[in-house]
């Protein structure tokens, strides 16, 4: 029967479409990239200077890189925890007999905050946040805990974690739903026979739901640390990697460079650089996922 | 069912070629018209109207003329301009800030030189306080039109300053003493709302103005020779950061912006506020009278001009690539003729650049005031990050913060602007 | 014991998520309401209600071109939608049930699409849209949307194909159906959960689009709702609640279509009711 299926012709006409737009509107800006990064140009001038790779000498010396780094990992591990631990553990709870009842309320108030534009998250959040008005400080006060109460974002030391926090507020309820769609395809008998054999529910969660949902959890954690070294809009719109450079990430520090600061080749510098360590972080992810299984 | 999906193809591509020749259709009927392109931005509802109207007399003045306006807030220009410059549409009229901000576009030969054209209309040239077309030229050519001539003021809450006693202050010193009376008397004495940095480094542009000597500064602002040695520099951040140790400003400056903060001082939270002209007519809708302005007071020990008033003016720049100069200079005098200067101090309350627009009759009295204290000043201390190179105002923004949330010093921070300003001297050819 | 066990596991985790629920509802309830209030009102009485309903805020911000933009942003959202279901489940289809050469090949380098911050193409993509005549259209839009969307749709639908039996595609081939007729007829209805999925995930990123919408897109005629938004937007003087109405606008219509379509979105609403 697998016969059938060896058709590579076929298989190209069903893919073309999908590789010709990635192709051109995803890769070849790429690779346009990796050249601009070798000269000093800006957006508005005609012009191009040769600089070799001056810009990856100075990237590696910029103390700011070093910063949006720190940033960018903070993040991925932050959001590995409670995106993808938490969105697991929450799911699971969720799938449980005595929950499923709830579950439909649950999980569409959890998934709502990632529906909402960024624009419109940030700029709740940063009221929210606000020291004079807003609600967090407000809460504290109400418990008694005013010495807890902070300018978040706008102390150099919490506002990175500040503005980690509302990805988090905003993704959980999205990986969640991920990981639901995932454990919804496991066989109830698996469950029923773990039950019979007298596993408790714990058991159950390591030894069926946990390997049964693999390859959600490798497309979860992958989505998950690439996005965080491709975070931008909530940076941008939070805080635009202030104050100082305290929340700097790659995507803005790029964004900086070429719209702020004229470096065009500055900015696809960091870009390539972006481009390497996501590809390199998914190439690993995917070994230790194995996920080439399908190739029998 | 390939056919199925053929047609779901087509239609969709057919929605989308009808989308793109729908932007375009609008057009046709006008093709014998000359289409002007101008970008400015003030797209809110509150300012819009007023250049919708003025475009639409403009064009029913100049039938031949169509002039495709669009506008794009604040932050977002500023990235735009960036890359429409580089396009081959750019608009033939389009907004920029005066200083550094045109003269990089000035330098990649993206402005046309309006010289010529002033010279031409020598009433047109005279129309305008003169100080509001210097800081748009570079090397004795124009290259901008002012459209709004600001400038940066103290304004203070007078119910906060009779109860307390308190006058204007003229001098430093004497503004130090009356900050330290409100901050003994429980009052917040200078509210600021510096999430966006900018607020800060409108302080710092008139004390690095009053602090270091005019041809020493011009010398450092201009991207070719700019070196920032001079001590003035650090004595400037070191007086904003004594105003922020001593507890003058509001707590956690670096958290609120400046919009939201203006709301708090106009709910009597804070004493005084630094704002630009064109905010006056806000505090007066929100104060209603109560209120009154000083410009940044002299300092004693200062080595630049004690008589310069901190602010610029801000207007538009005609592109080298348009095909229609003639055109956009006549909108250009149209926009910045004396009738509709009346008619944008009238309507939006903001100062004009037009000599006589801006009185007591069109404009709030203490418009008119700011407006001669502009005329009578000296010169003007341009915002400083839009009169540096853009990588120097880069370092002064988000250094700032730093400073006032105490975890870096002047010198630490001039010792970046130094390295910074360097580095932009190599490149600039 | 157990059940006594149970109750008490049921209480805790339904006050726990009660609480994280009020922590989600509350902000978005409270910036709907703060649309409402006047600029004074909202810095003086924060979180309370409205002293007087401003409704004219919303009426303000639609009439500020939010509603023009609103337009622009759906027709936008479903052509993008719709191409990448099909191009993306064509895709999945190719990859996940034919073995050839270089297979993996073009796996990888459709994957890695997803690993690319589309700040990074921002410029040589405006030059690419201008030299092909598409800047400032609808497709300057859709077409790069619909590229960046589709990596994440085609990793999940394959990833779903991979799990549905094949027991019937192979028996419909014995019968003679070809490749095309499985592909509409047996993978696409056994795989609408993921579909259904993948179009709530890909509108709600092209809708909250804001950069490309920002740079690609000249004329206000055709300006979408977040750039819309950043317009409201003054450094100097923002009507806030004009602006957070605007922000409300721009919110609910994706929370509406969540909460209807969910349903689509979770495979086995009725029979998860049944298997409780």
């Amino acid at each position: 029967m697998k016969e059938t299926y060896r058709n590579g012709r076929t298989a190209f006409l069903f893919i073309l479409p999908a590789l010709l737009l990635i192709l051109f509107i995803v890769f070849l800006p790429i690779v346009l990239n990796l050249y601009n990064s070798f000269f000093r140009w800006n957006s508005f001038e005609a012009g191009k200077t040769f600089v070799g790779f001056d810009y990856y000498v100075r990237l590696f010396k910029d103390p700011v890189f070093f910063t949006a780094l720190k940033n960018n990992s903070l993040y991925a591990i932050i959001s590995l925890i409670c995106q993808v631990g938490g969105g697991i553990i929450i799911a699971a709870i969720l799938e449980d007999k005595l929950i499923r009842r709830f579950q439909p309320f649950f999980r569409t108030v959890f998934f709502i905050p990632s529906v909402i534009s960024i624009a419109v998250v940030g700029l709740m959040w940063q009221l929210i946040y606000n020291p004079e008005i807003g609600l967090v400080n407000g809460v504290l006060n109400v418990i008694g805990q005013s010495e807890w109460a902070h300018s978040w974002l706008g102390d150099s030391k919490t506002a990175i974690y500040a503005v980690v926090a509302v990805s988090q507020w905003q993704y959980t309820g999205y990986m969640t739903m991920l990981f639901l769609i995932a454990m919804q395809k496991i066989p109830m008998e698996y469950y029923e026979a773990a039950m019979i054999d007298g596993a408790s529910k714990i058991n159950s969660f390591f030894h069926i739901t946990l390997p049964q949902i693999k390859e959600m959890i490798l497309v979860g954690s992958v989505i998950t640390v690439i996005g965080a070294f491709k975070v931008f809009d909530e940076v941008y719109v939070m805080t635009f990697g202030g104050p100082g450079r305290s929340t700097e990430v790659l995507g803005t520090m790029l964004y900086r460079s070429a719209f702020r600061n004229d470096e065009m080749g500055y900015a696809s510098t960091i870009g390539t650089i972006i481009f390497i360590i996501t590809l390199t972080l998914s190439l690993i992810q995917m070994k230790l996922g194995k996920s080439g299984q399908e190739v029998e | 069912m390939r056919t199925k999906i053929l047609i779901v193809c087509m239609l969709m591509l057919a929605l989308v070629i009808t989308g793109c020749s729908s932007s375009t259709s609008s057009n046709e009927d006008e093709s014998d018209k000359i289409v002007l392109k101008f970008l400015h931005k003030w797209p809110q509802p509150q300012y819009a109207p007023y250049f919708e109207e003025v475009v639409k007399e403009f064009e029913s003045q100049n039938p031949d003329i169509k002039i495709k306006m669009e506008a794009i807030a604040d932050e977002p220009i500023k990235d735009k301009l960036r890359v429409i410059l580089g396009g081959s549409e750019v608009p033939d009229i389009m907004f920029s800030w005066s200083g550094e901000f045109a003269r990089k576009f000035v330098r990649a030969d993206a402005a046309l030189d309006l010289t010529p054209y002033l010279e031409e209309d020598a009433a047109w040239k005279d129309s305008f306080i003169p100080a509001s077309l210097q800081p748009f030229s570079s090397d004795g050519k124009n290259y901008g039109i002012p459209l709004r001539f600001n400038g940066k003021f103290f304004v203070y809450n007078k119910e906060i300053f009779d109860k307390h006693g308190l006058q204007a202050p003229k001098t430093w010193d004497e503004f130090l003493d009356v900050l330290d009376t409100l901050k003994e008397e429980g009052e917040t004495p200078l509210m600021l709302g510096n999430e966006s940095p900018w607020a800060a480094i409108h302080y710092l542009t008139g004390l690095n103005q009053k602090m270091v000597d005019q041809e020493v500064r011009m010398n450092d602002y201009n991207p070719r020779s700019g070196e920032f040695t001079d001590s003035g520099y650090v004595k400037a951040m070191e007086m904003l950061a004594e105003l922020n140790e001593k507890g003058y400003f509001m707590d956690n400056v670096n958290s609120s912006s400046h919009d939201m903060v203006k709301q708090m001082f106009f709910a009597g939270k804070g004493a005084m506020f630094y704002v630009e002209l064109e905010e006056f007519q806000d505090v007066e809708n929100a104060l209603k009278g109560n209120w009154g302005f000083f410009p940044m007071p002299s300092i004693a020990d200062g080595n630049g001009s004690q008589k310069y008033i901190t602010g610029a003016p801000d207007g538009f720049i005609v592109s080298s690539k348009t095909k229609h100069p003639k055109e956009a200079i006549e909108f250009l005098k149209f926009l910045t003729s004396k009738e509709n200067s009346l008619k944008l101090v009238k309507d939006i309350g903001w100062p004009s650049p037009i000599e006589g627009a801006t009185n007591p009759d069109t404009a709030l009295k203490q418009v008119a005031e700011g407006v001669d204290y502009m005329k009578q000043a000296e010169g003007m201390a341009e915002w400083l990050d839009t009169d540096v190179h853009a990588k120097v105002a880069d370092v002064y923004l988000s250094n700032i913060q730093l400073l006032l949330d105490g975890s870096k010093s002047p010198e630490e921070i001039i010792k970046e602007v130094q390295a910074v300003a360097k580095q932009v001297q190599s490149e600039v050819e | 014991m157990t059940i006594l066990k149970n109750r008490i596991f049921q209480v805790i985790i339904l006050v726990w998520f009660s609480l994280f629920s009020l922590v989600i509802i509350y902000p978005i309830i409270w910036l709907a309401l703060s649309g409402l209030k006047t600029n004074s009102d909202f810095f003086l009485n924060t979180w309370s209600l409205p002293e007087e309903w401003v409704w004219e805020n919303y009426k303000a911000a639609w009439d500020a071109g939010i509603g023009k933009y609103f337009f622009n942003s759906v027709f936008i959202t479903v052509v993008s939608v719709v191409t990448v279901l099909l191009f993306g489940s064509m895709a999945a289809y190719g990859l996940s049930r034919f073995h050839f050469k270089g297979q993996n090949t073009l796996l990888i380098i459709i994957l890695s699409g997803l690993m690319l911050a589309p700040q990074v193409s921002l410029i040589p993509l405006y030059k690419l849209l201008q030299a092909v005549g598409l800047y400032n259209t609808y497709g300057a839009l859709i077409i790069p949307y619909v590229a960046f969307q589709l990596p994440f749709a085609i990793f999940l639908m394959r990833s779903y194909f991979l799990s549905i039996p094949r027991e019937l595609e192979e028996a419909a081939i014995i019968d003679g159906c070809n490749r095309w007729k499985v592909y509409w007829n047996i993978v696409i209805p056994m795989g609408k959960p993921i579909i259904a999925s993948c179009a709530l995930l890909t509108a709600m990123n092209v809708w909250n689009e804001f950069m490309f919408a920002l740079v690609f897109i000249e004329d206000s005629s055709l300006r979408t709702i977040p750039v819309g938004l950043m317009n409201l937007r003054s450094q100097l003087n923002t009507n806030f609640g004009i602006q957070l109405a605007g922000l409300s606008i721009s919110a609910l219509p994706m929370i509406i279509a969540y909460i209807i379509f969910q349903k689509q979105f979770v495979r086995g609403i009725s029979a998860g009711g049944v298997k409780g």
